[in-house]
């Protein structure tokens, strides 16, 4: 294109540019944490949606004869105290685990996505204030928040999500206002100011897919922590109701017995932890594929 | 005499994206010798592998390069096979580095002192200070790099690459991002250093002004390959590689009287510029502008008039306000005094092809309002293109998309179908090919990437463009076609163009005018020809002192001295070239 | 440099009204009627309007707070609703004890986890970047009633070393209470290091690219040297204000681990007093933990000026 660097100046690259999804899908692709993490929480999901078709015994049916079996052919992780299978239970606990926290999930990141992006791009006193009260907010334990919206409006699906909306959601504008800020003094994002573009033209077509990575990422690693607090919460007893299979349920259940049924323990905590390391590993390989600095956006 | 530094058929590679990457090549068989007390300058664009042979002096590649083949020989010991403690012993005491950037390659948590100290050596601290001509040392030397200006920050680098009495001293464009006039003080230091101490020196430079007065010997790289050596003042009377003779065509001259047209062979041939006829109507004209950054004031009364189909620079190092003002005209930054008024008139015959001329566009505007409160049209006639044009394209979209978005908003075209046309059509104007509508920012080269930049200014249909520095962050030759491309538009268009720049030798052959601003001050104002010739203002002689053309053997360096206050105000997008 | 921290200081004591007021509101949100609640359903209206009264419940939201967080400034957060105890010695006791696990926990964890993240960065990509990498992913990973359980497990039932459960209630004295401390303490230690490791790999692998450590390489001096003068204080920078959040964090983190092994510290009084709707209880925990937050992150702060001289320097160029 110049008189000098002719040869050069063309990188080789596809002349039509891939569609951000099929680019997205290369980039996971590239790193194989990621590629792992993301199949791994898929075999969940996928576990969730097929539990009926997978195991034949109903997670919640008592039966006393059949109480506190060990591993056998026709049970294959025990039963727990109440005779139930402990794998059915484990199967369909992912359902409750991985429901809740992707709708929590979702919620919390849509409301963060939204206020942290209008607070760096209107900046001035919208933005002090807001801070002021996010940091309030998070002073609170989010356990001891949780526990009493829990307290207040009941234990209900909704309930959770709404109070898991809550606790994170200061932390994901936090977050997300940095990858913003990080964009807004951009000189394209300043060329639209210029155009004299509304707030949310820039919003949506200059700073939204530029912080796409950043978003998804958070999505991935929230989703981590909100299955933990999830299951923590059901474990002290303000999460699931018994006896709805749930992980953080099941292991306060057989804890007492885990000398007698270690497996009624063990087989929830396997099925949370590998979700988790799922969404820890996602989280990981996308930021490091993406070049997500997570220093820069702060927590 | 033996060389002191020789490298010999070098390569390094460096590996892409991990593991599973393929070596990309960055140095290619480099070799050269530099004997003691010699200065050795490495020139090249970006990309060219400069600075890795320099580092390599030290022993030193990037996260994820190795060297591939050849040796690299300084003070007759192989840097790469040299145990961990000599290598370190090698650093510092033989050879010493002073970085591109003082203020990143300082430790920002260390005092001065500390950190010139560590270096190793006898000399005190206070005395390498003074060596280095900085005010007051002892008290310097306990502050924190922070509190240093950029030039004091260089020096302070420099005095701890001395501290030691190292032999080789390799500079890495020591003084990119600094002012001309800075440039030039330490360019001198370095210079005197040199022969004081009988150093050798590494030079490495995109800018050939400055490896013509400093180097004995040049070597010219590209792509990671020598193209050409030669000692300095023929390289420089006679170059013999057309890479080289195009390089040097491209850097503009204070004593150019029009735009120089580079051909491929690297001739010169320089374009009349263009004449604007007596009547051309005055675009833009602001009056008494003052522009407040909270309680510091950045422009301080400045007029002037644009007229169509002119180009008027404004120039001044960084802090004079000259990009503020810029930015004001954009409708960026509300003046706190004064007015800026833009005249409205006919568009000129030829280019309505929209054929949407409301009345508003006749009427003359208020630009003294921000961009959010002017009416579309007046919006619409002033646009603005940025310095960088890396961070000016949404790297999440492809440029045509960044072309047809003003063409939609502003409603110069009808439909969707229109716009690609009119999108593909700009991109052609600009001289690029259209197909590269599809591609994104990242796709493209610097160079394209400006140009993709300007085409979207020019979808608005401006009668007014403002072009805040957008060569400096490209390599010369680029430079120049980027140059020759606004020429040609404000020809074509009967554009009115402000140009800002820091650099008078860029100035000189495109503007039709010249205002000299000096912290937020007019200092001096004329025809180019006349201020160039017989420039008025001290300041603006000490300006043009301090360029650096690329001829062999020009005039002694006229001591500058630092003419930047101690807390140097440098905006990030006025900071240099790559 | 005096001005920044009296900034700081002041946007911590607004922190701290405001977060006063949400947990004022968040409580007074709870539904159902006090009184009748503590009375129970059969009480008589009379002793119910009494109670309402002693409460100061007919008196509007402002008023009350108003006494409220006036009590608390003096320490004095009411009564219990439950116990019928003044509230601040009985948070103060159980807060003590938790006092002593948090102190065992940042011990461990913060230093731990400080030299191990150096580490993984300074290694990064060789094994010892990736063991220390995976761990810590993994205790990431693992909720802490789980690292809890399993540390039961591990050394109270296969290898009796440590209690299971604690005896004692909450006027045990420390020397009770030690024995009982190590596995809560641990468990928070696994979660908590986790994070900080993590931060701290990545901020030093960030400084450890940047210019001014290369320099510092140039100039032929020593790998431990670089690291420790010229890398270190702005690696810290960034994992300061992570360690003061997940200090924070212990306030509410040692809920679900006290619960397990029976402390007698905050978490459990928490729960318990959730559980019971014990009010004024909810609001001293609350307003308490939200003090740890705002002191934490002020520490963090006055660090943060400790390591960057820019800002300790503020005021003396500009």
């Amino acid at each position: 294109m110049t008189t000098l660097d002719t040869p050069a100046a063309v990188p080789a690259v596809p002349v039509a540019p891939a569609s951000a999804a099929a680019r997205a899908w290369r980039t996971v692709r590239s790193s194989r944490a990621a590629t792992i993490g993301l199949a791994i929480v898929a075999v969940h999901v996928l576990i969730a949606l097929l539990a009926p078709l997978l195991t034949s015994y109903d997670p919640i049916a008592n039966n006393a004869d059949q109480a506190l079996l060990g591993p056998s052919w026709e049970h294959w992780a025990g039963t727990d105290q109440y005779g139930r299978d402990v794998l059915a239970r484990v199967l369909y606990g992912g359902r409750y685990a991985i429901g809740v926290s992707v709708a929590a999930t979702l919620v919390t990141l849509l409301i963060g996505t939204v206020v942290g992006c209008a607070a760096a791009l209107r900046g001035g006193w919208f933005d002090d204030v807001l801070g002021r009260v996010l940091d309030a907010v998070l002073s609170v334990p989010s356990v001891l928040a949780l526990l009493v919206i829990v307290t207040a409006l009941g234990t209900g699906p909704s309930v959770i999500v709404l109070a898991i909306a809550v606790v994170y959601v200061p932390q994901v504008v936090r977050v997300v206002r940095g990858a913003a800020l990080a964009v807004v003094p951009a000189d394209y994002v300043t060329a639209a100011r210029a155009r004299g573009e509304s707030t949310w033209a820039i919003l949506r077509r200059e700073i939204l897919p530029n912080i796409t990575d950043v978003v998804c990422v958070e999505f991935a690693m929230r989703a981590s922590w909100v299955v933990l607090l999830i299951s923590s919460l059901s474990f002290l007893g303000f999460g699931a109701d018994p006896p709805t299979p749930d992980w953080g349920l099941m292991v306060a259940e057989n804890r007492t017995a885990i000398t007698v049924v270690p497996m009624a323990s063990l087989a929830p905590i396997i099925a949370l932890a590998t979700l988790v390391v799922g969404l820890n590993l996602a989280a990981d390989g996308l930021s490091k594929a993406w070049g997500v600095d997570r220093i820069r956006e702060g927590s | 005499m033996t060389a002191i530094v020789s490298v010999t058929e070098l390569s390094v590679a460096y590996r892409s994206g991990g593991s599973g990457g393929r070596d990309v090549p960055v140095v290619r068989e480099v070799s050269l010798d530099v004997l003691p007390g010699q200065t050795h300058a490495l020139v090249g664009e970006s990309g060219s592998g400069k600075s890795t042979v320099a580092a390599t002096l030290l022993g030193h590649l990037r996260h994820g390069s190795r060297v591939t083949g050849g040796s690299v020989r300084v003070g007759g010991a192989d840097v790469f096979a040299l145990p961990a403690r000599e290598l370190r012993r090698l650093r510092g005491g033989t050879v010493a580095m002073v970085a591109q950037n003082a203020g990143h390659a300082l430790t920002p948590s260390m005092r001065i002192g500390r950190q010139i100290a560590e270096a190793g050596g006898d000399v005190p601290v206070v005395d390498l200070l003074e060596q280095v001509r900085l005010p007051r040392p002892a008290e310097l030397a306990r502050r924190y790099p922070h509190e240093l200006s950029g030039g004091q920050q260089q020096r302070v680098a420099i005095a701890m690459a001395i501290a030691a009495r190292p032999k080789v001293l390799v500079l890495d464009e020591p003084t990119t991002g600094l002012d001309v006039i800075t440039q030039r003080g330490v360019l001198d230091l370095i210079g005197a250093l040199r022969d004081e101490l009988g150093l050798a020196a590494v030079l490495v430079s995109h800018d050939l002004g400055v490896v013509a007065h400093m180097a004995d010997e040049v070597t010219v790289l590209r792509s990671g390959r020598v193209v050409e050596a030669a000692a300095t003042g023929r390289l420089f009377a006679a170059p013999q590689d057309p890479y080289t003779r195009r390089l040097l065509a491209s850097v503009p001259r204070l004593d150019d009287e029009g735009l120089a047209l580079v051909g491929a062979a690297g001739e010169r041939e320089v374009r009349p510029r263009a004449v604007v006829s007596g009547d051309a109507p005055v675009a833009v004209s602001a009056r008494d502008v003052t522009i407040d950054y909270g309680s510091a004031r950045a422009v301080d009364g400045v007029s002037f008039d644009v007229r169509r189909g002119e180009v008027l620079a404004l120039v001044g190092e960084s802090g004079s306000g000259k990009s503020t003002l810029a930015w004001a005209l954009a409708g960026l930054r509300t003046p706190s005094g004064g007015t800026m008024t833009h005249a409205g008139g006919d568009r000129p015959s030829g280019d309505t092809k929209s054929g949407d001329l409301r009345s508003g566009d006749r009427e003359s505007g208020d630009l003294a309002r921000p961009a959010g409160k002017r009416p579309l049209s007046l919006r619409r006639r002033v646009q603005l293109v940025f310095q960088n044009a890396d961070t000016s394209l949404n790297p999440r979209r492809s440029v045509g998309d960044a072309v047809r978005r003003p063409l939609r908003f502003f409603g110069t075209v009808g439909s969707r179908a229109e716009a690609v046309d009119r999108a593909r059509q700009l991109i052609s104007d600009v001289r690029l090919e259209p197909a590269l509508a599809e591609r994104l920012p990242a796709q493209l080269s610097g160079g394209q990437r400006q140009r993709i930049g300007i085409a979207r200014a020019l979808a608005g249909e401006p009668d007014v463009l403002i072009a805040d520095e957008i060569t400096t962050a490209l390599d010369v030759s680029v430079q120049a076609d980027v140059l020759r491309l606004l020429d040609d538009l404000r020809r074509e268009r009967e554009l009115a163009c402000l140009f800002i720049s820091h650099d008078l030798a860029v100035v000189r052959g495109l503007a039709d005018r010249v205002v000299v601003l000096r912290h937020g001050v007019v200092v001096e104002e004329g025809p180019t020809d006349a201020v160039f010739s017989a420039p008025g203002h001290p300041y603006t002689r000490q300006l043009m002192a301090a360029v650096l053309e690329p001829l062999p053997g020009v005039g002694p360096v006229v001591d500058g001295g630092e003419n930047t206050p101690p807390t140097n105000r440098r905006k990030p997008y006025t900071q240099g070239a790559p | 440099m005096f001005s920044f921290i009296a900034r700081r200081a002041g946007a911590a004591i607004g922190t701290l009204f405001l977060s006063s007021v949400l947990v004022f509101l968040a409580v007074q949100a709870l539904p159902g009627d006090v009184a009748t609640q503590v009375l129970g359903k059969d009480a008589t209206p009379d002793a119910v309007s009494a109670l309402r009264e002693k409460l100061k419940l007919d008196q509007p939201a402002w008023e009350r707070y108003v006494d409220w967080i006036g009590g608390a400034l003096h320490g004095d957060f009411g009564l219990s609703l439950v116990s019928g105890k003044a509230v601040g010695g009985e948070v103060g006791m159980y807060l003590g004890n938790s006092a002593l696990i948090a102190l065992v926990t940042v011990l461990f964890a913060v230093t731990g986890s400080i030299v191990l993240g150096i580490l993984a960065g300074l290694y990064r990509d060789r094994w010892p970047d990736h063991l220390i990498s995976t761990v810590s992913l993994i205790g990431m990973s693992v909720p802490e009633f789980v690292v809890a359980t399993v540390l039961v497990l591990c050394f109270s039932v296969a290898l009796p070393w440590f209690p299971a459960v604690v005896l004692y209630g909450p006027e045990a004295s420390v020397g009770q209470l030690m024995p009982a401390v190590w596995l809560p303490a641990l468990a928070l230690a696994v979660v908590m290091a986790a994070y900080i490791v993590r931060m701290a790999r990545t901020s030093v692998i960030d400084v450890m690219a940047g210019e001014f450590v290369t320099t510092a390489r140039l100039k032929g001096l020593s790998t431990w040297r670089v690291v420790t003068r010229h890398a270190l204080p702005s690696a810290l920078l960034p994992t300061l204000h992570v360690i003061a959040l997940n200090v924070a964090w212990l306030a509410g983190g040692v809920a679900v681990v006290e619960n397990v092994f029976n402390y007698p510290g905050i978490g459990k009084l928490m729960l318990a007093s959730v559980q019971n709707r014990d009010l004024p209880v909810i609001q001293a925990i609350a307003l308490i933990s939200a003090v740890v937050y705002v002191v934490c992150n002020l520490a963090a702060d006055l660090g943060a000026m400790a390591l960057n001289p820019k800002l300790r320097t503020r005021g003396r160029t500009r």
